[in-house]
């Protein structure tokens, strides 16, 4: 499968839905066989610490690809490297046929890697419609000069993003909160505004970090059926990092372990979740 | 209480751009007819040439109270430096208002550009520097434009200071000697009814600013400027976009102080001057552009006012050598720094914070919530 994905590049299949196998496919991978995501030896290194030592892997169109690993393992650090937080010192990540090493992170965003955060990124002051008509701000034109003269231009602007936002917000059921500051909004509420906000970018890859951490089990059902409505709504891959080993293995189509920063596994979740180096890197090895 | 005529609520919103409306419910209507009334009738009704001119410099202080509000209450870059460029303002009126003796928004125009360009200048070291960092640099410029204006007397006529004689006039109205429909008002009418538009004018321009992409943008990079990043907002340029703005506003405000008093001199940009303009966005509300408003009504009139009765407070000396243990002076600088204290420490959402509470209160009536 892993080889595959280089030969089936030709194949285009853009609006299919990820749950539906077209007429004629004889393969059970429903997935679309299109690289998007290219990730390839990349190391990061702060000081004498390796972050990430030789990190390799791909997401294809449509997939939800997870990445695990204990602790420290350096799982945000691939994110900060995609995003372009953090530059690795070697490697090569390309989304499409764009390059992203050394692209700033606003300039990566407009190429369409969105990303919700750990410790939750929202513009707390503001309130949440702001909070996603932020995640418009690639995609919208207005300048200090027409914002400032509102009729015309900019009015028409923000009435066509406010209608594009009202259906993210119809879609995660923000409706109660659009106008609560984002900081005033409950946990569970925040981390899917913040989930809310990088589906406004209109993002081809989106970038998910712990959604569930620190939430109850009815709050994780919420979001991993948000997840799947998205999945099923939009057209886009997703990189998800998370803790919570039971929605990984329901979610992901394949799975990356790493440990201090180099690829222990990968595969699907089945075949991560027996192999034995995963194991030992969870609890501990026997010697 | 439930309606029994037919139609719908008054606060129903029958799209986006009905939710956008500025003065969208009724009450907020009604607040923009009494505000116009106020600003059309007033002068009619108070001749007091002193009173007038306390709310000029309020108005004049008001619409450098928003420039300086968009820049540290929306976009989080803290300046010491305002009336570096508030001051720069007043000096370009004076040569291209009084010199060349060009016509109102000609001077107030230029005064806006080379404020935009200064700030434009100043802008980049917020890339590098934050807080009191940021803080310190443009406290530096207090002193390197005192040295400016001192030396460089072409321009600013050195320490003794330059009259500015701009010509105010809008087309064929002359603001210091209008004539309406036979009747004559005087200098202090004119400019009362020429600052308070100007006021509304700079407020509405900046309320759409903060409203659309640009200022949420400069909001989102006061909250979290790696997030804003993150997400596709470039901060570095709209924090240099933030001062740009800022200092256009600011040197708008200085034309107009320039022009309306008719002589500036270098002893008028000080670190005062910065600290009270800080005081203002600070009790009138960071980030709010009403709240700049209130904060310039309340703490600009503030000075005039213990002025004027400054005989009937104990303790204030009336003249030099006088009796009392406090000059009108000193006890102003002490009035600002309690307000800045007890505004942050009571009500850090200042006069505009509470002025929506009350609004809360009242939607909500008869219950408390």
């Amino acid at each position: 499968m892993e080889h595959l994905s280089a030969e089936a590049r030709a194949v285009e299949r853009t609006d299919a839905p990820p749950d539906a196998v077209p007429d004629g496919q004889s393969s059970v991978d429903s997935l679309d066989e299109t690289v998007l995501l290219d990730v390839r030896d990349v190391t990061l290194r702060f000081g004498g610490v390796t972050a990430l030592d030789g990190v390799s892997f791909d997401v294809r169109r449509g997939e939800l690809f997870a990445v695990i690993g204990p602790n420290g393992a350096g799982k945000t650090s691939i994110f900060n490297c995609l995003n372009g937080v953090y530059r690795p010192q070697q490697g090569t990540i390309t989304l499409g046929d764009k390059r992203l090493v050394g692209r700033a992170p606003a300039a990566i965003a407009a190429l369409g890697i969105a990303r919700t955060f750990q410790n939750l990124g929202l513009f707390e002051h503001l309130t949440l419609i702001d909070n996603l008509m932020l995640g418009r701000h690639h995609l919208m034109r207005t300048g200090f000069l027409t914002g400032m003269l509102w009729w015309g231009r900019a009015k028409r602007e923000e009435v066509r993003h406010r209608a594009a936002v009202e259906e993210i917000v119809e879609l995660l059921e923000l409706e109660p909160y659009r106008r609560t500051p984002a900081g005033l909004l409950p946990y569970g509420v925040a981390k899917r505004a913040e989930l809310g906000r990088a589906l406004a970018m209109e993002p081809t890859l989106l970038l998910l970090d712990e959604p569930v951490a620190g939430m109850n089990l009815e709050e994780t059902e919420d979001m991993a059926r948000y997840l799947i409505e998205v999945r099923r709504e939009l057209d886009l891959a997703m990189i998800l990092v998370e803790h919570d080993m039971r929605l990984v293995m329901d979610l992901a189509d394949r799975v990356l372990a790493l440990d201090f920063g180099v690829v222990i596994a990968s595969g699907t979740p089945d075949e991560v979740q027996r192999d034995p180096k995963v194991i030992e890197a969870y609890l501990g090895g026997a010697a | 209480m439930a309606r029994t005529r037919g139609g719908p609520h008054r606060n129903l919103t029958r799209g986006y751009s009905d939710d956008l409306r500025l003065f969208g419910t009724p009450a907020a209507k009604i607040g923009l007819a009494l505000m116009l009334a106020v600003l059309v009738l007033l002068p009619t009704v108070v001749h007091d040439d002193f009173w007038l001119s306390v709310l000029i410099y309020v108005g004049i202080t008001a619409i450098g109270a928003i420039g300086l509000n968009l820049l540290t209450g929306y976009c989080g870059q803290i300046s010491l430096g305002h009336a570096f460029f508030i001051g720069a303002g007043a000096y370009i009126t004076a040569r291209v208002g009084g010199d060349l003796d060009l016509p109102l928004p000609v001077w107030l125009l230029a005064a806006a550009v080379v404020g935009a360009v200064l700030g434009g200048l100043i802008g980049p070291f917020a890339l590098r520097l934050r807080g009191n960092y940021l803080a310190i640099v443009t406290l530096g410029l207090i002193f390197i434009g005192e040295h400016i204006w001192r030396n460089f007397k072409d321009l600013t006529g050195g320490n003794s200071g330059t009259s500015v004689n701009a010509p105010v006039d809008i087309g064929v109205a002359d603001i210091d000697q209008m004539v309406i429909a036979g009747e004559t008002y005087s200098r202090n009418q004119g400019w009362f009814w020429l600052v308070w538009v100007l006021v509304g004018v700079v407020a509405l321009l900046a309320k759409n600013l903060v409203r659309t992409r640009p200022g949420r943008a400069l909001q989102a990079v006061r909250d979290r400027d790696q997030a804003a990043e993150v997400i596709g907002v470039r901060a570095g340029r709209y924090k240099i976009g933030a001062f740009v703005i800022s200092s256009a506003v600011a040197a708008m405000a200085g034309a107009l102080f320039g022009a309306y008093q008719r002589f500036v001199s270098p002893d008028e940009w000080n670190l005062l001057l910065s600290i009270q303009y800080i005081a203002i966005i600070i009790v009138g509300g960071l980030g709010t552009i009403f709240g700049s408003v209130l904060g310039a009504i309340f703490v600009g009139a503030l000075p005039a006012l213990i002025d004027r009765y400054s005989e009937y407070l104990p303790g204030v000396q009336t003249g030099v050598g006088g009796e009392g243990f406090i000059s009108v002076f000193a006890l102003n600088q002490a009035i600002f720094g309690l307000l800045i204290v007890l505004f942050l420490v009571l009500e850090p959402r200042g006069l505009a914070g509470i002025w929506l509470r009350i609004k809360a209160y009242f939607k909500a009536w008869p219950f408390s919530y």
